[in-house]
């Protein structure tokens, strides 16, 4: 270790590198980073406006499908008439591939040209066994329209969309006989190129280029000057990287806002075309034009052209704020000399990072990857109902977090006069913590005097108690627990045979709020203590036994000695497990869960049993991982005022 | 540790030593505590009945009939519910294989962490504290809620269903937190000079770390073995999610078993509860021995 | 065509065998039962391989939950209807199958256990097991059992002895799913027929006033039940009759004679019958599964008289096919023909998503009115609020 630190001493004392060099690295790093912020950028922008392409396109496609399903519908669902209208209607579709109507109420395919259709049979016919999927598509179209009617709203999908891999897509809209659906319509449709065009690469070359032509200008001007003017010349270069970002996303939007506009523009034309078309085929069904272009909720979209990049806007600003702190980061690391400590950093300690990274490996993936997911899924609405939804359309900030943080209603007025609220958060939180310091108190205590206890020299049956002890550990708890749930049980209880036996009068343990925390805590003090006993019994190992001798010379007394020596030796090893007790100890769930349940209404929930329950019980996933987060930012913050206590006491003792 | 006691003997036994007596009052105590609940374990195990212990009382309770009735023993002993056990299902099998997922959990675990330990506890490097505490923070995410995800990781991006690699993963990083900081804990006790001087003669990091540090540490790393090993072995929920062949389950997937649902069989269960306590005992009684040793760190520095 | 396709499914075997894979949560004589049946169609033909997977009760919903969406679960599972409507609104877990159905199929089953397979319309599941509570007594101290909740009081008091630990009646009372007879019983029960949540309707106090008056006033019952008390107390003989159902019967100690009958009329409501939650395990076809139909005629296989009567006669399982209970056999066993009488009074258990947001509101209530914490009516009112707001909350 000291051979490391005379090393870094070296490095620091080694020449800089010459001033020009210096300067020429920061244009370098200038075109570095505005090539990777504009590009990153332009990458965003070409995902984003082939995304809207492609919500366009299948609008497009949605219109023709919910006109067939209405012509189909106008024509009764079923019959030669409807054969030849849908024959006829799609003469007029050049995109549309196939259609097929699937009438549920017969178990029927009324109309089809699809091959896949037309191979098995004649139609109209009886659906064959390998058709089922078209039945269940009918099935579910059919149940969710009722789901949506019976809740007077719209929560369930009514139209199916499925892309298939080339592209096309499979849109299915319910076909509705006197209120109730009997069967769908469906369209294969290749996606009608409805183009919302990306900015040109070009131009995002050219805007990446300027600001690197400027600082390399600036660099011969600061090159042979002093530090203050490559100061100057780091800030220039950072100011110009926002500058140029900025400009180039104002520019990028408004060619995207252009080509949405016109986009909109054909798709409103195209809904007046179909109108046309299906009131010479079918007349009367074009009725219903104006709720062609819609959702997969059949709920009519009225997009004014300006709102449509709206949401595409606020996508790309916030993509642009992350781009632009990376690309600063790159800007300054390449610039200045930290990349080159860095690396060379990396080499000098590549021993010490050779030995961590083993667990630290499994570490990032096995904990840190559930817990980004966790995170993730805390801004969502997410419940049972929304699983299958994409990330967008459920995110909702931090609304979980509000709703469980401004809570504070721990009392609540009823009728019958004011009651606790044990669900609410802040009371779960200060029984949390309750029980942790409870828990950990007395595991630390009883594990530490026992341990001192076997530690005696010379005791004899030291093996015989040691194994005793340590029974409670050993044993699933699973079985323990509902042990000692037995043993506080009101008439049949070890406890209250005991308080008889002495003339008390019985406890409902689990009545009271206080009593059925002792219960808890005892059940989980009993099986927490062999655990600290063993890690106690560990660390009196380290403890040289001539410091005792020493103070016993100089005529400590056994108490003096265990604070003196006893106590400063334990802490490295015994601090790491108390906090560790701690982290556990507020995330006990079995014990809670097996022995009082929460009992009595709630009053000796933790949090991670209250998470449990939303995520488990009410389906509300969302808000269950919100739970989660908070707990862990809770036990972040104990960990990090601990760390810190623990530091300033280790540089104490040192 | 023995050659300490056989030196120590006569000193420390001479007349003006305290009396043990009231360490043995304390340890018996404690130990009654401790044992009674395992005791009505036994009770149920050895009945031959499905049902919990209860207080069995007659209608007008004594004194010494409320004694009996707390007293943990079975109205008619009989190893039934063990028979049970063993027959009803491969659950010699599943002890197995619970011991050799532990067993491999433990060597992994420990290897892992004793690497790690040594390094934050021997080298100044940037980002050792930040590194400590990825690992303390690591424990911090409530578990309850990250079963989608490992199965997502697990299962179907590295294909590890029905694998005890995916077990073993799985308990090898939820142990390893505490044995990094146990095992630095202690290595940081434990005086750089014996290091120091063995560097000057030209010995290798490996093999300082494992003639000298290592001996010297064996308490902890029996400490840090015994916990890696019961974090394999009482785990149910993962196990049962992830094993997909019935070869292939652990022992608490077989004692679930019994009372799953409706229908709940204490007796079955407490007998496996006891088969499965077994080989912790033993492994315990085998560590016992390094979980005392490390007096002769003194006798080294002396 | 169809005969061509069959042909082809014959020939195939030599070749290749199709393995389907099952997954449930039985144990014991249950499980020996069900492998029977699985072997006996492995030996039975040759195109399809069936291997079971016992999965334990407590990992087994989420198991299905983190693998069948995923694709790497079972072809099939066997589950109760509790869980049904959760699965199929979270998708790609349980496959429709009233494309399969027809009439003849459908008139195998108990009509209600048909219902219990049956969300938003659509049938998700052939029936096999059903479970039903009813009265278990013990013979020793019950000579015939009570007809009336009136009689009911009568022998429960003339068997209670509450200092000696003695009980004329023990149920679970404070968990709802147990006294579900009595809330079903008086009209009450957790959603009306519109799906909308109804815990604190008339029905449902008026049960608890009298569950009350059993606790309060007549003594009857123990303090604090627990599953694992009931058992201890009935293999004591310290409990003369018990509500539960046939789980309960495999703790039973083997000394007690226990009889079974009908749960009794409720005297206070007029004399109708109780109405216990009857649950269902249903076949369920896994949505991912590559042997759908395949799957469905092993479905078939499982749930027909000669396979039902291995489960009823060996496993101890009430089957839903009802052909079975005509059996000499099956009539003959005084166990399977009280379960199966039971469940003309039964009410299959909602299958629908929201139904677990229903059991911690209502089990709060349960033990609040029980420890006297509240008015039936105050805490069921309270419990109706939770679930309505947290069905709200569920739908957003």
């Amino acid at each position: 270790m000291n051979e490391k630190r005379t090393r870094s001493g070296e490095h620091a004392a080694a020449p800089p590198p010459l001033p020009a060099a210096r300067s020429y690295r920061v244009a370098i790093a200038m075109l570095l980073a505005a090539l990777v912020a504009v590009g990153v950028l332009h990458w965003v922008l070409v995902k984003r406006s082939a995304s809207l392409t492609e919500a366009r396109a299948t609008r497009a496609a949605m219109i023709s499908a919910r006109a067939a399903a209405d012509i189909a519908t106008q024509l009764g669902g079923e019959g030669d008439a409807l054969v030849a209208a849908l024959r006829a209607w799609q003469k007029e579709h050049p995109a549309v591939h196939a259609l097929r109507v699937a009438n549920n109420e017969n178990r029927s395919l009324e109309a089809s040209t699809f091959p896949e259709d037309l191979k098995n049979g004649e139609i109209p016919r009886r659906m064959q066994r390998d058709e089922k999927p078209l039945y269940d598509l009918g099935q579910e179209l059919r149940a969710n329209l009722e789901t949506n009617q019976s809740e007077g709203r719209k929560r369930e999908e009514e139209v199916s969309i499925e892309q298939r891999r080339d592209g096309s897509l499979l849109i299915a809209a319910p076909i509705e006989k006197e209120g109730a659906v009997i069967g769908f319509a469906q369209v294969h449709a290749a996606p009608e190129v409805v183009a919302v065009e990306a900015p040109s690469l070009w131009f995002a070359l050219a805007f990446a280029l300027a600001p690197f032509v400027v600082v390399f200008a600036l660099s011969f001007w600061a090159a042979p000057r002093g530090d203050r003017s490559f100061t100057w010349l780091v800030v220039v270069a950072c100011v110009l990287l926002f500058v140029t970002l900025f400009a180039y996303r104002q520019w990028a939007m408004s060619t995207l806002e252009a080509s949405s506009r016109s986009a909109e523009q054909r798709i409103a034309e195209r809904v007046q075309r179909e109108a046309a078309i299906v009131s010479r085929i079918a007349p009367g069904a074009e009725r219903h034009a104006n709720g062609w272009d819609g959702d997969q909720y059949r709920q009519p979209l009225k997009i004014d052209p300006k709102a449509a990049v709206a949401g595409e806007k606020s996508t790309v600003a916030n993509a642009s704020y992350g781009i632009g702190i990376l690309s600063l980061a790159l800007l300054l690391f390449v610039g200045t000399t930290a990349a080159t400590r860095a690396k060379e950093n990396l080499v000098e300690n590549r021993q010490a990072y050779f030995f961590v990274l083993p667990a630290m490996l499994g570490m990032l993936v096995l904990v840190f990857f559930p817990f980004f997911y966790g995170v993730a899924l805390s801004f969502t609405s997410q419940t049972i109902y929304s699983v299958n939804k994409p990330y967008g359309d459920i995110f909702v900030g931090i609304q979980n977090y509000k709703e469980i943080l401004t809570d504070f209603g721990i009392i609540r007025h009823t009728d019958a006069g004011r009651a606790a609220n044990y669900e609410n958060f802040y009371w779960t939180l200060f029984f949390t913590i309750a029980w942790t310091i409870a828990n950990v108190t007395i595991g630390v205590v009883l594990g530490l005097i026992l341990a001192l206890a076997l530690n005696t020299k010379n005791l004899r049956f030291k093996g015989v108690y040691r194994v005793l002890l340590i029974l409670p550990w050993a044993l699933p708890n699973y079985i323990t627990a509902l042990i000692w749930k037995g043993m506080f049980h009101q008439q049949f209880g070890v406890f209250n045979q005991l308080i008889q036996l002495f003339g008390g009068s019985p406890i409902a343990w689990f009545e009271k709020p206080f009593t059925s925390f002792c219960a808890v805590v005892a059940t989980n003090g009993w099986l927490s203590f062999p655990f600290m006993m063993v890690v106690s019994l560990g660390a009196l190992q380290s403890i040289p036994a001539d410091l005792y001798e020493a103070a016993r010379v100089d005529g400590a007394s056994p108490w003096q000695q265990f604070r003196s020596i006893t106590l400063p030796s334990l802490k490295p090893a015994l601090i790491p497990a108390v906090i560790l007790s701690v982290v556990w100890t507020f995330n006990m769930f079995n014990i809670i869960y097996l022995v009082s349940a929460g009992e009595p209404a709630h009053s000796t929930e933790i949090l991670i049993t209250q998470a449990y329950k939303v995520a488990f019980e009410q389906y509300r996933y969302g808000y269950a991982a919100a739970y989660a987060t908070i707990i862990f930012a809770i036990l972040l913050i104990y960990g990090v005022f601990q760390n810190r206590v623990t530091r300033a006491t280790e540089s104490i003792a040192s | 540790m023995s050659g300490d006691r056989k030196g120590s003997a006569h000193r420390d036994r001479k007349p003006g030593e305290r009396s043990h007596a009231p360490v043995h009052a304390f340890l018996i105590l404690f130990t009654i505590v401790s044992v009674y609940p395992v005791l009505w374990v036994f009770t149920v195990a050895f009945s031959g009945k499905q049902s919990l212990a209860i207080v069995n009382l007659p209608p007008e309770p004594r004194a010494a009939d409320r004694l009996r009735a707390i007293t943990p023993w079975p109205d008619e002993p009989s190893p039934k519910n063990f028979v049970s056990v063993m027959r009803e299902q491969p659950f010699g099998r599943w002890v197995f294989n619970s011991a050799v997922v532990s067993a491999a959990t433990t060597l992994v675990g420990v290897v892992m962490a004793c690497t790690a330990a040594y390094a934050f506890s021997r080298f100044k490097f940037p980002g050792r504290r930040t590194g400590l505490m990825m690992f303390l923070v690591s424990q911090m995410f409530p578990g309850v809620l990250t079963m989608i995800p490992l199965y997502i990781i697990l299962v179907q991006w590295l294909e590890l269903g029905s694998s005890w690699i995916a077990l073993i993963l799985m308990y090898a990083t939820t142990a390893i937190p505490f044995c990094v900081w146990m095992l630095k804990g202690y290595f940081d006790t434990i005086p750089k000079e014996l290091e120091e001087s063995a560097l000057m003669d030209g010995a290798s990091t490996a093999r300082i770390f494992f003639s000298i540090v290592l001996p010297l540490a064996k308490p902890a790393v029996a400490v840090t073995a015994l916990f890696s090993f019961m974090t394999a072995w009482n785990e149910f929920i993962l196990a049962a999610t992830f094993m997909d062949k019935e070869t292939m389950y652990t022992a608490p997937i077989g004692l679930r078993f019994f009372v799953g649902g409706f229908s709940q069989q204490w007796g079955y269960f407490a007998a496996g509860a006891i088969i499965v306590a077994i080989p912790v005992v033993v492994l315990f009684l085998f560590l016992q021995k390094y979980l005392v040793s490390g007096l002769t760190a003194g006798a080294v520095k002396g | 065509m169809k005969k061509l396709l069959l042909l082809a499914v014959l020939a195939l075997p030599a070749f290749a065998q199709t393995e389907i894979i099952v997954w449930h949560a039985y144990r014991g004589g249950e499980k020996t039962a069900f492998e029977k049946v699985v072997n006996q169609y492995n030996a039975s033909q040759k195109a399809i391989k069936v291997s079971a997977l016992a999965v334990p009760y407590d990992a087994f919903a989420d198991k299905i939950t983190a693998a069948v969406p995923r694709g790497k679960g079972p072809d099939i599972f066997i589950y109760a209807q509790d869980r049904l409507g959760g699965w199929v609104t979270a998708g790609n877990t349980i496959e429709p199958i009233d494309f399969y159905l027809d009439k003849k199929l459908t008139d195998r089953f108990i009509p209600s256990t048909m219902q219990a397979m049956t969300y938003r319309k659509t049938i998700y599941g052939l029936p096999l097991n059903y479970k039903v509570m009813t009265m278990i007594y013990n013979k020793a101290l019950v000579k015939t059992p009570p007809k009336t909740t009136g009689e009911l009081v009568k022998v429960a008091k003339a068997n209670t002895n509450a200092a000696g630990g003695r009980f004329g009646l023990v149920y679970w009372y404070s968990n709802w799913y147990y006294h579900a007879p009595l809330f079903n019983g008086f009209g009450g029960g957790v959603f009306d027929a519109a799906g909308k949540p109804i815990v604190n309707n008339a029905g449902n106090v008026k049960s608890v006033d009298l569950l009350m008056r059993w606790s309060q006033n007549d003594k009857i019952l123990p303090a604090e039940p627990s599953t694992a008390l009931i058992t201890s107390l009935f293999n004591e003989g310290k409990a003369a009759i018990v509500f539960s159902g046939p789980w309960f019967l495999e703790e039973v100690s083997p000394k007690i004679q226990y009889g079974l009958a009908l749960l009794p009329t409720i005297d206070e409501a007029g004399g109708k019958p109780m109405r216990p939650w009857m649950t269902v395990e249903g076949v369920y076809i896994a949505a991912p599964s590559k042997h759908k139909d395949q799957a469905f005629e092993f479905a078939k296989y499982l749930t027909d008289a000669a396979a039902s009567k291995v489960l009823a006669l060996e496993g101890s399982q009430s089957p839903a096919n009802k052909s079975i209970y005509n059996d000499p056999q099956v009539a003959a066993n005084g166990v399977l023909k009280a379960f199966r009488a039971q469940v003309d009074t039964a009410v299959p258990m909602p299958n629908v998503p929201e139904m677990t947001l229903m059991w911690s509101p209502v089990t709060t209530a349960m033990n609040a009115i029980v420890q006297k914490a509240s008015s039936p009516k105050a805490a069921l009112d309270k419990a109706q609020a939770e679930i309505v707001a947290g069905i709200a909350r569920l739908k957003k």
